[in-house]
């Protein structure tokens, strides 16, 4: 057994953009190259005319998963709440797209569906009923800048992180525990080990700062400020930097949001977990060997293995957008990326 | 996302309707990894050769079906914009552009999101202007392009 290995088709999304391969190529991509069996989707760029497919790409999508005796690991959902434009989803109308994405997932064969973080707990409490008649397990993602547990961490006032609630994992156990159901669960991604911003989310940075400096200057000192502080201290020190927010908290970024000691307590709820990672290089002095630098794989990889962890770990890449500002040479290989991802899976995974 | 690829490079043509030139028109992709609900597309910011081209003056094709204005858009709740599939955004003005080169400022607004956020209730009463960049999805700069009007 041990842990799997997998791929969300997520990874090679430049390659499907640019129409050099459908969601057929990726498949035969995983099975004869990446020799694994293990398939994640995200809803709105595989599933042709989601939500209402036609019957025929859901049969074609079954049909060639079993052709080549692949696992439909999980689908990603998602949570437009403005879809109806003139009022707010409420949390009875999210539910209704949770459970719809369910039987969606279930009919596609998916064994399990992440909604994402901000899903209100609620609403996963809503469409429990649904799952459990679909046998379709719900994991609520672990996205960066949540940690697994809150601990002593302090809560950000702005950004992102203040839009997360901190105890999201600790409420999606509480659920489990309370209902005993085996159908809610959780979805770490690996992004919650990354310490420093990526070499091509800082490249892309620079090439589109007004004074470059400020992203140096913002590497050298962001262990010394909260997210909350930095953009006060650049203001005072920059006054004209120009940046956004959004480009200020990524190029902050210098601490690990998840401690992978936390993951031994959630391994039972895990249902599949995302592995995010921007760009593989080739480990000094070990050939054939990679690693992603900003990302730490080897303590969490390392707790995964000890403590039984068996499910899919599913490639998720994402530095391909950090670098679409330069002309079509410069773009990286998807494929390349993700095989030098899963050598590192591979090692890590037998310790 | 896609920055240097969310207008196709050899898709920039004037508009002919009715025997007039009525505007120009290109081709798009959605600036994100995901398709979306037509209705969350809310417009774009559009500067060609220093001149603005607000909302109301654009109007958008997908799905076969003629172009649509953005209030037409928004109320398309149910119908989706396919993550694979090129739409056509089209700006009313009056006589077209010249032949030759044209330099192209865009930035694509989609009101897509991942759950509850502060400004949600703000957004149902007042949009956010394309070009501000909230609202701006996965591309938040405004992406220059230097296009050559296409004969018919």
């Amino acid at each position: 057994m041990g842990i799997k290995r997998g791929v969300s088709l997520y990874s090679y999304q430049q390659a499907q953009f640019f129409k050099k391969m459908d969601w057929k190529d990726m498949i035969r991509e995983v099975h004869d190259n990446l020799k694994t069996d293990g398939i994640e989707i995200i809803d709105e760029a595989t599933i042709r005319d989601y939500p209402f497919p036609s019957e025929q790409f859901i049969y074609d999508f079954r049909e060639y998963m079993a052709r080549y005796n692949m696992k439909a690991v999980t689908m990603d959902i998602y949570l437009d709440v403005h879809q109806f434009r003139d009022h707010v989803m409420n949390y009875r109308e999210a539910a209704e797209r949770l459970k719809n994405d369910i039987r969606l997932a279930a009919k596609l064969g998916f064994a399990n569906v992440r909604p994402l973080c901000l899903v209100p707990i609620e609403v996963i409490e809503m469409a429990l009923p649904v799952a459990e008649e679909c046998n379709v397990r719900m994991g609520k993602e672990i996205h960066a800048p949540l940690p697994i547990f809150k601990g002593n961490k302090q809560q950000p006032k702005h950004g992102m992180a203040a839009a997360l609630d901190f105890r999201m994992a600790e409420q999606i156990l509480e659920l489990a525990d309370k209902t005993g159901s085996k159908h809610v669960g959780l979805v770490p991604d690996f992004g919650i080990f990354q310490h420093h911003p990526s070499q091509v989310a800082i490249d892309y940075a620079k090439r589109h700062a007004k004074n470059p400096e400020v992203i140096d200057w913002i590497l050298e000192n962001s262990k010394d400020y909260t997210l909350d502080e930095m953009p006060v201290v650049l203001d005072e020190k920059f006054p004209n930097h120009g940046l956004d927010a959004g480009t200020v908290e990524r190029m902050s970024l210098h601490e690990m949001s998840g401690d992978p000691e936390d993951l031994k307590k959630i391994i039972p709820y895990i249902v599949s977990m995302h592995g995010k990672f921007y760009q593989m290089t080739e480990i000094p002095g070990k050939p054939g060997q990679y690693e992603d630098k900003s990302i730490d794989y080897e303590t969490p990889m390392r707790v995964l293995r000890e403590n039984g962890f068996e499910g899919y770990i599913d490639s998720e890449y994402e530095g391909q957008r950090d670098q679409q500002d330069m002309g079509y040479e410069k773009l990286p290989d998807e494929v390349e990326e993700v095989r030098r991802h899963h050598e590192m899976l591979k090692r890590l995974s037998e310790g | 996302m896609f920055d240097q690829y969310l207008i196709r490079k050899d898709s920039l043509h004037n508009v002919v309707e009715d025997g007039k030139v009525t505007g120009f028109k290109f081709a798009v992709r959605i600036a994100d990894y995901r398709g979306c609900f037509l209705s969350l597309h809310n417009g774009y910011y559009i500067n060609c050769d220093g001149v603005e081209y607000p909302k109301d003056l654009q109007r958008f094709e997908i799905n076969g079906k003629p172009p649509r204005t953005f209030d037409e858009i928004k109320t398309c709740v149910w119908e989706h914009w396919n993550y694979d599939d090129e739409g056509w955004v089209y700006v009313t003005k009056e006589g077209g552009l010249a032949p030759g080169k044209h330099v192209i400022g865009l930035q694509q607004s989609i009101l897509a999101q991942y759950g509850y956020m502060p400004w949600d209730e703000e957004w149902v009463k007042n949009p956010p202007v394309p070009g501000s960049g909230a609202g701006s999805g996965k591309t938040a700069v405004i992406c220059q392009f230097e296009l050559e009007l296409q004969n018919d």
